[in-house]
């Protein structure tokens, strides 16, 4: 088979690789096992393993916005690919970080903690971005428009795997009434079979050929939908699944296709099939560049044709090591030693047969005392009798220190584990939601065993028959191990290390001193030495940290217990988490419709809750937000002005129960208003504090319209909806926001009534027919519009709801007819403006959860008949009549050049220390604060304690420089006290 | 107005509905006051709907019921019809026309549809004839399964985003 080269670069450098190889396997090809610097010491670190486990070999992507900690042992290679060593500084050779690893001797555990304790303020100046500097892994990537999507499944089973066991289940459930999603974290299917030569036939075929079958049946069968390059991330519960499926394997980003899919999946039953993770043996110098796992090494070979070394040493302490042996000799290779820790008489017969046969050196019972070497492995050190060591010029070792089944997702799913002693690894015991294991997550490392496993665990499925399938197996069939986690040091130099955590730079010697001062418990312990803490999760060694810590507690590994195994599996991209919720689709938007007028007039928007609303209106290019709000203000008072209120909530209430209803929720009486009257009216909560505000307008008793605040609405209606169906059930009530089906016009100004007459020249605006605070239905043209006479700025004004086909039409008729009269449209800036000269409150802003109706001087919004109310009791305790609670008050600066900012404190102090050494007595906030053009001076609002008190007194009010501006409180009414604007 | 949005196996019409949201007891009452208009018994059962040339009615919960008008009517008529469903003192029916209504079909349409909504839309667990309130791009939306086709509605405040977001699954 002719392969695709593809030529990339490292480093500067450009290499060649084979279309479909990793990183690392292309580095391989090239003879490259340099690839990176280390976390803490800087030392040169090459590549450990052949997937997700991988410690040490992670990459920068230059071309693919600079992405960092990218595992070189996943990322497949393409045309023009931009690869970069990290942590490295000027060059991967001669780093400058690597006299890091000259002092470790003194950076043990917990070094941080007990060094950088003073002088002060050294930690913030100096330590931190000097430790930040030379310690770490990639640089940050730069910023990009990511096209990362979410996509969501509803199945009834997952299969999470698609190596022997996986593809087991598959085949059994092809054809079956269930929805079955096949997740495979590899670009192929096949996992053990394509990584090794461990299973020979499969009913007779190739291993390739019986997964190129199967494949094939799961692919017709209609209910089995399979997903490649996607690794499951995340088990929650309830049988949720996240799984990140990389969209661009082995080619460049397209900035019109999503690199990355988030999967978000909802299942019945998930079937973990994921495997299992070979583990390391720590000992001298395990980390230098030429120590590879053996499966990792063998996995190089099968998937990518490519041999990392013909002559490698193999240090083993269990029996998988036979198919590696195996597959160098099938190639014409052959190790150069092989070390087994068994005892000869334990190793079995197939391995001494191959071993024998080949000539291939055995040291059994003997164990690599450690290795040697600059930058890359030259000779490790054998100790073949207590006291008596050989050593062999290798220039790679093969490790293999047994397996862990990869119970993370397990776990994750709070399955609990248990100690296998016979296998030396936890397995999954007990599940706790719909989780069946099959093959070597469960333990099972038997491959004949697996089918058995696989008819048995997947008996209870509806229609489904037993699986025949013939294996045979080349080598030993049942897995045998020997405990070893950690070979004896023989060279005592300062600089030689044991590794147990190769990402974080954990040695074992930092476990034994970590135990020494007292961290014996095991979450402690990883906390204190960050074992396990790196972006691998210590994949291939947390349980070995376990082993050597038992062995130091002199207590068993399941006494020692396991740390928490958190999501994600493995790190993913932020990009990929937040999928299409950024940029222009970061919140849903909502419109209004007369957001087309808006901005055809240039208004500046913002949000409030999801909707645009206009802030204030441009008139030309460089007018700035005060310009702008001074202007439209000035001329509301003067003429009239119009703000799109479509943004309000509308809720209708109507039943036999709608008055009763309305007055329980409300603190305002209803029951003496008359029809087609509108209140202000204020909600409680059950605690007595102010809630939401509005216009209740009365059709009839049994039928109301309210008004709620824009961001107000739907807490407004499920606050309804919730006592009416919970604490009022037999009330005969019911309500719907019919917020979008209104469009709310509000015009107001001296000149409004005449614009209204104008443009409705059917209806008698007078105030004997029309007084403030009543409404009605008119016809009009077409349709049929609600106008309420009632004002949110002190002026004389109308709210037009109309339906909201009609809006902008009579938005623009309004506009029409008063083009003499100045009509000006106007934004939400304005309006607090307008209504803060009034002294009118808003939600949200004058309340903050804290705030009651008697703070606010509302009382006279309190129906004081009424036999209940929703907070009518919380209205009543001593601490909420007290009258030395924070009151509204109104704020005028002494000198009136003086602006006062919002937020700012009141306080009684003339004058503020610089810095302040003492407590200073706050006496409340500034809740709003404008500058008003028609008083031409600012206008405050604040709470402050004991305020109706303190009405004409003087006090002060901090600003954001530290200086204080003397203040005149008065009565937050700073306009037509007499309300009579309102009623002319 | 009518837009259409097409890709591979799904095609999408937008079209111009009126609705009528109902609530109230579902009893006998209830179903004369209603039938009497529409010629249709509201459906008992919870996200249940039935229809015939004219009307489309769902039942949304327990006491919720919408009203959809298959065929264009006067803003008269349809005031007519809230007034007479409003004259029953123990029913409240508003005018909830101002929707955004689109039609989605073909074989493709819910694997466009999973890229918005995390709802099961798989034949068994969302059969024909129901209907279903949900999270579509992030938004509240009412999803009714007509068979070969879905209609979906949102408020039309959220149509430009609905649109935008419809294209965009489209696209990526």
């Amino acid at each position: 088979m002719i392969e695709n080269k593809i030529y990339f670069k490292f480093d500067g450098k450009t290499f060649e690789g084979n279309e479909g190889d990793t990183i690392a396997a292309a580095l391989l090809r090239n003879n490259v096992k340099l690839v990176g610097r280390s976390f803490k010491y800087h030392r040169p670190r090459g590549i450990y393993t052949c997937g997700i486990e991988e410690p040490n070999a992670l990459v920068q992507i230059v071309n693919e916005y600079n992405e960092p900690n990218v595992r070189a042992t996943v990322k497949k290679i393409y045309e023009g690919m931009v690869i970069k060593s990290q942590n490295r500084w000027p060059s991967l050779k001669r780093d400058l970080g690597s006299i890091n690893n000259l002092l470790s001797p003194i950076f043990s555990a917990g070094f941080y903690y007990k060094t950088f304790m003073g002088p002060k303020g050294f930690w913030k100046n100096v330590y931190e971005p000097l430790i930040r500097k030379t310690a770490g892994l990639g640089k940050p990537p730069r910023e990009f428009k990511s096209k990362s999507i979410h996509l969501n499944h509803n199945v009834d089973i997952v299969i999470v795997g698609a190596g022997l066991a996986g593809l087991l289940a598959a085949k059994k459930l092809a054809g079956t009434k269930y929805d079955v999603l096949l997740i495979e974290r590899e670009s192929s299917l096949g996992g053990i079979m394509k990584n090794s030569k461990k299973i020979k036939f499969i009913n007779d075929q190739s291993p390739n050929d019986w997964v190129k079958k199967t494949q094939r049946l799961i692919e017709n069968s209609n209910n089995i939908k399979i997903l490649k390059n996607t690794l499951v991330n995340t088990y929650n519960f309830k049988d949720h699944l996240i799984a990140l499926e990389d969209r661009s394997v082995g080619k460049p980003q397209d900035n019109n296709k999503p690199e990355l899919v988030l999967h978000k999946i909802r299942t019945k039953q998930t079937i973990l099939a994921n495997g299992h993770i070979e583990r390391f043996i720590s000992f001298r110098n395990n980390d230098l560049p030429g120590v590879m796992l053996a499966a990792s090494f063998e996995k190089y070979i099968h998937r990518y044709g490519v041999v990392p070394d013909e002559s490698p040493v193999i240090f083993t302490n269990n029996s998988s090591t036979f198919s590696l042996v195996k597959s160098l000799i099938d190639l014409g290779h052959k190790p150069k030693a092989y070390i087994d820790i068994r005892d000869q008489k334990k190793i079995e017969a197939e391995i001494l047969e191959l071993l024998t046969k080949y000539n291939i050196p055995l040291y059994a019972k003997s164990e690599i005392e450690g290795c040697d070497g600059k930058k890359e492995i030259k000779r490790v050190t054998i100790r073949i009798k207590k006291n008596e060591t050989i050593k062999i010029k290798t220039s790679m070792l093969c490790v293999s220190g047994g397996f862990n089944p990869d119970i993370h997702l397990f776990t994750q799913s709070k399955g609990l584990l248990k100690w296998d002693k016979d296998l030396l690894t936890f397995k999954p015991d007990k599940i706790f939601q719909n989780t069946i294991t099959l093959g070597s997550v469960s333990g099972n490392f038997s491959y004949e065993n697996v089918l058995k496993e696989v008819n048995e665990k997947l008996s209870f499925f509806e229609g489904i028959n037993d699986l025949e399938v013939k294996l045979d197996i080349d080598g030993p069939s049942d897995f045998q191990i020997k405990e070893l986690w950690e070979t004896k040091n023989l060279k005592k130099s300062l600089w030689s290390k044991s590794f147990i955590d190769l990402q974080n730079d954990v040695t074992t010697k930092d476990l034994r001193q970590a135990v020494t001062e007292g961290f014996n418990r095991i979450e402690h312990l990883k906390r204190f030495t960050t074992n396990s803490m790196g972006t691998d999760q210590g994949k291939i060694s947390s349980i070995n940290a376990l082993g050597i810590v038992s062995k130091i507690l002199k207590k068993d590994i399941s006494e020692v217990g396991t740390t928490t195994y958190r999501p994600p599996y493995a790190p993913l991209n932020f990009s990929a988490i937040a999928g299409r919720s950024t940029y222009e689709f970061y919140d849903p938007i909502r419109k209004t419709p007369i957001h087309p007028w808006n901005v055809k007039h240039k208004a500046v928007f913002e949000d409030v809750g999801q909707w645009k609303r206009p802030w204030y209106f441009k008139k030309y290019e460089k007018e700035t937000m005060h310009e702008a709000v001074q202007r439209e203000s000035k001329q509301v008072r003067k003429s009239a002005g119009i703000l799109d209120g479509s943004t309000l909530g509308k809720i209708e209430i109507k039943g036999k129960d709608a008055l009763a209803f309305v007055n329980l929720i409300y603190t305002n009486s209803f029951t003496k208003m008359k029809p087609m009257t509108a209140r202000y009216a204020l909600m409680l909560g059950e605690d007595g504090m102010v809630k939401d505000d509005g216009i209740v307008c009365k059709i009839n008793d049994q039928h109301f319209i309210t008004t709620t605040t824009t961001g107000g609405a739907s807490n407004v209606l499920t606050h309804m909806e919730e006592y009416a169906q919970t604490e009022w059930p037999n009330m005969n009530v019911y309500m719907n926001s019919i917020t979008e089906q209104f469009a709310t016009l509000n015009i107001s100004g001296p000149k409004a009534k005449t614009i209204m007459k104008r443009v409705f020249n059917n209806i008698d605006f007078s105030n004997e027919r029309f007084p403030f605070m009543t409404f009605n239905t008119f016809d009009y043209l077409n349709t049929k519009v609600r106008i309420l006479r009632a004002s949110f700025t002190g002026e004389q004004g109308f709210e037009i709801y109309v339906l909201p086909e009609h809006a902008l039409t009579l938005w623009e008729r309004l506009f029409y007819y008063s083009r003499d009269l100045d009509l000006v449209p106007y934004g939400t800036e304005t309006m607090h403006l307008l209504r803060a000269e009034k002294g009118y409150i808003i939600v949200g802003q004058e309340t903050d959860g804290t705030v009651t109706p008697v703070d606010l001087n509302l009382n006279w919004m309190i129906g004081k008949n009424k036999k209940d109310f929703i907070g009518k009791r919380s209205l009543t305790r001593s601490d909420i009549v007290s009258s030395e609670r924070k009151q509204l008050v109104g704020l005028v600066p002494i000198n009136k050049a003086y602006g006062i900012e919002e937020g700012q404190q009141v306080i009684e102090e003339k004058i503020l220390e610089t810095p302040i050494k003492k407590p200073i007595k706050m006496l409340g906030h500034v809740t709003s604060s404008y500058f008003s053009p028609t008083l031409n001076h600012s206008v405050a609002m604040a709470l402050i304690k004991g305020g109706n008190r303190k009405i004409g007194s003087q006090l002060y009010v901090s600003t954001s420089d530290l200086n204080v501006i003397p203040v005149e409180v008065v009565k937050p009414n700073f306009i037509d006290p007499k309300n009579e604007r309102l009623v002319t | 107005m009518t837009r259409t949005f097409l890709a591979k196996g799904m095609e999408i019409v937008q079209h111009d509905l009126q609705q009528i949201l109902i609530r109230g007891k579902g009893d006998g009452n209830f179903a004369d006051t209603v039938n009497k208009e529409v010629s249709l018994l509201p459906p008992k059962e919870n996200l249940r709907m039935i229809n015939n040339d004219e009307f489309l009615f769902a039942k949304q919960s327990f006491d919720q019921w919408s009203l959809l008008c298959l065929k264009k009517k006067s803003e008269k008529e349809l005031y007519r019809l809230v007034s007479v469903f409003n004259a029953n003192e123990e029913i409240l029916a508003s005018d909830y026309s101002n929707t955004t209504y689109f039609e989605i079909s073909g074989e493709n349409k819910n694997y466009y549809l999973s890229k918005l909504t995390h709802f099961d839309l798989r034949a068994k667990k969302f059969p024909v004839s129901t209907m279903a309130q949900t999270l579509i791009a992030r938004i509240d939306c009412c999803l009714y399964n007509l068979e070969d086709k879905y209609l979906l509605t949102c408020h039309k405040s959220y149509e430009d985003y609905f649109k935008d977001r419809l294209q965009d699954a489209i696209d990526l």
